[in-house]
């Protein structure tokens, strides 16, 4: 055999070679005998491989969790009330019961002239307590009134919540009642709207037109907690990364001796418990004197008030 | 090949003979083993294609007055979140396949107080109850949107929105997965925790 004919003879045996595969893939391609699911698999047709499931969870805490707020009347040079917030009066005292089981709490808020034995101190207004021993006096002094132990406090100023509040655009109220005082410059009509920071904290501090003063203004300061809590519902249904917003406000602006992680996750159980399963109860108080000074004595159903709570029967 | 034998064109004919005879052979084999159907096909389809996870992160932070910038502050985040979002999605999605690996992988990633209810709700999480029929999962795409809480020279917390879309094989064919979730995250020094979630997976709607 020639030179030329053996390289003839090789080249066509390669190209009957590629005939044979491109012959043997199109039969492939083509093959009657294939199951239908990989027939709609190699055509593009996907199967289903899961359903359709959605879920969510915030944090399981099981504990009962007790909050002491704190609205102290120093550290706000907008306000001209210097020192630190600590050394101050706590002019604003609310004690937020969280049952985190069954997702229900309540606010009661204590008359800032509530007339109380403060531990070291005799007896004086509750305000005194943090002026004497800074909030750990002033938790002391609460845990020994209500039976209760207070798990963390939270503490801010008039420049603080003025700030919490414009910072997060506003907090939703229902005002309850037409307000026209001058002392605390709040100017607001009766129904539900969104309050500006000043108008916040002259909600929460007019007290002298309000036909039951220091009652009426306990109660409008548990309702601005509330509010604030429905706010922030309302936001971080909309929009989830506005929790991040609110801790860096409350960061910011808040003092408290809550650990990070466990303010994280009661953020975001906050989110589950609607303002609606909260009860805002001021604490049964009547005014008085003592030593020539106006005081607010607690009444026996303040005492049966802790009892209930510290048997787990109102939260 | 067949460049490769025309470039050798001094290989004796019997040479020439086993080549064709090895061309047709390796022909045969390829097409007789797209023959065989799904259950073979798909995974070596999907092995071809499969590529590496990776995820697009776009991260901003929220810092304290006077610490860095939020800019400097999302930038240091940044690689441990991917980190992190890249270990979830490994043991929900590509690590779940065959479902040998269990979900104690995934369940570490959850901070305690929500383990328990991430533990009910496994389907909505990750492949769950469907990770054992499936033989791989081939990531496509993934992104990440997270706003950072930036404490002092260190995040604190992050809120993510995570979106995954892969293929998986399974011995009937192949079809996508999906997972659109709402991650808060609590940062634990190294890496992070979910604290709670807001999750959903399955078909695209």
């Amino acid at each position: 055999m020639s030179r030329n004919l053996r390289r003839r003879g090789v080249v066509f045996i390669l190209a009957l070679g590629l005939v044979a595969a491109v012959a043997a893939g199109l039969v492939a391609a083509g093959s009657p005998g294939r199951p239908a699911t990989a027939q709609a698999a190699s055509a593009g047709q996907a199967v289903t491989v899961q359903r359709a499931h959605a879920g969510s969870a915030t944090p399981t805490l099981k504990r009962r969790i007790v909050l002491l707020t704190i609205g102290s009347d120093s550290g706000a040079p907008r306000f001209g009330r210097g020192g630190s917030m600590e050394s101050g009066r706590a002019d604003a005292l609310q004690l937020v019961v969280l049952d985190t089981v069954r997702r229900r709490g309540t606010v009661v808020s204590f008359p800032r002239d509530s007339y109380v034995p403060i531990p070291g101190h005799g007896t004086s207004k509750i305000n005194a307590a943090m002026a004497f021993g800074g909030p750990p006096l002033l938790v002391q002094t609460f845990e020994r009134l209500t039976g209760l132990t207070i798990d963390y406090y939270a503490l801010t100023s008039f420049d603080g919540l003025t700030d919490i509040v414009n910072k997060v655009g506003g907090v939703q109220v229902n005002v309850d009642m037409n307000l026209r005082d001058h002392f605390a410059g709040a100017f607001l009509d009766k129904g539900r709207q969104t309050l500006r920071g000043s108008q916040a904290l002259a909600y929460a501090r007019a007290r002298k037109t309000l036909p039951g003063g220091d009652f009426d203004r306990s109660r409008h300061q548990g309702q601005l907690l509330l509010g604030g809590l429905g706010t922030f519902q309302r936001q971080v249904a909309k929009d989830p990364t506005r929790v991040m917003a609110w801790l860096a406000v409350l960061r910011d602006e808040v003092k408290t001796d809550l650990p990070f992680p466990e303010l994280l996750r009661l953020a975001l159980l906050a989110t589950k418990v609607p303002p609606g399963r909260f009860q805002n109860i001021a604490v049964p108080s009547v005014a008085g004197s003592a030593g020539g000074a106006s005081v607010v004595r607690l009444l026996p159903g303040a005492y049966s008030l802790f009892a209930r709570l510290r048997a787990g029967k109102l939260s | 090949m067949i460049v490769a034998a025309r470039g050798n064109s001094r290989l004796p004919l019997r040479w020439s003979a086993v080549l064709a005879a090895a061309v047709l052979l390796a022909a045969g084999c390829t097409s007789g083993g797209r023959s065989e159907g799904g259950q073979a096909t798909t995974p070596t389809t999907g092995a071809a294609q499969a590529q590496p996870l990776r995820i697009r992160l776009v991260a901003t932070a929220k810092v304290p007055p006077g610490g860095l910038s939020a800019e400097r502050a999302a930038r240091r985040a940044a690689p441990g979140l991917e980190r992190f979002l890249d270990r979830y999605l490994s043991a929900a999605f590509v690590d779940a396949a065959g479902g040998e690996a269990g979900w104690d992988g995934l369940l570490g990633l959850f901070d305690k107080p929500v383990r328990a209810s991430a533990r009910k709700q496994l389907d909505a999480l990750s492949l769950g109850g469907a990770a054992p029929t499936v033989t791989a999962v081939r990531p496509g795409q993934a992104t990440a949107k997270a706003v950072v809480l930036y404490g002092d020279q260190k995040p604190e917390a992050a809120t993510v929105r995570v979106s995954f879309d892969g293929t998986a094989d399974t011995a009937q064919g192949s079809g996508p997965v999906h997972l659109r979730s709402v991650l808060q995250l609590l940062a634990t020094g190294d890496s992070w925790r979910i604290a709670a979630f807001d999750s959903r997976t399955g078909p695209p709607r």
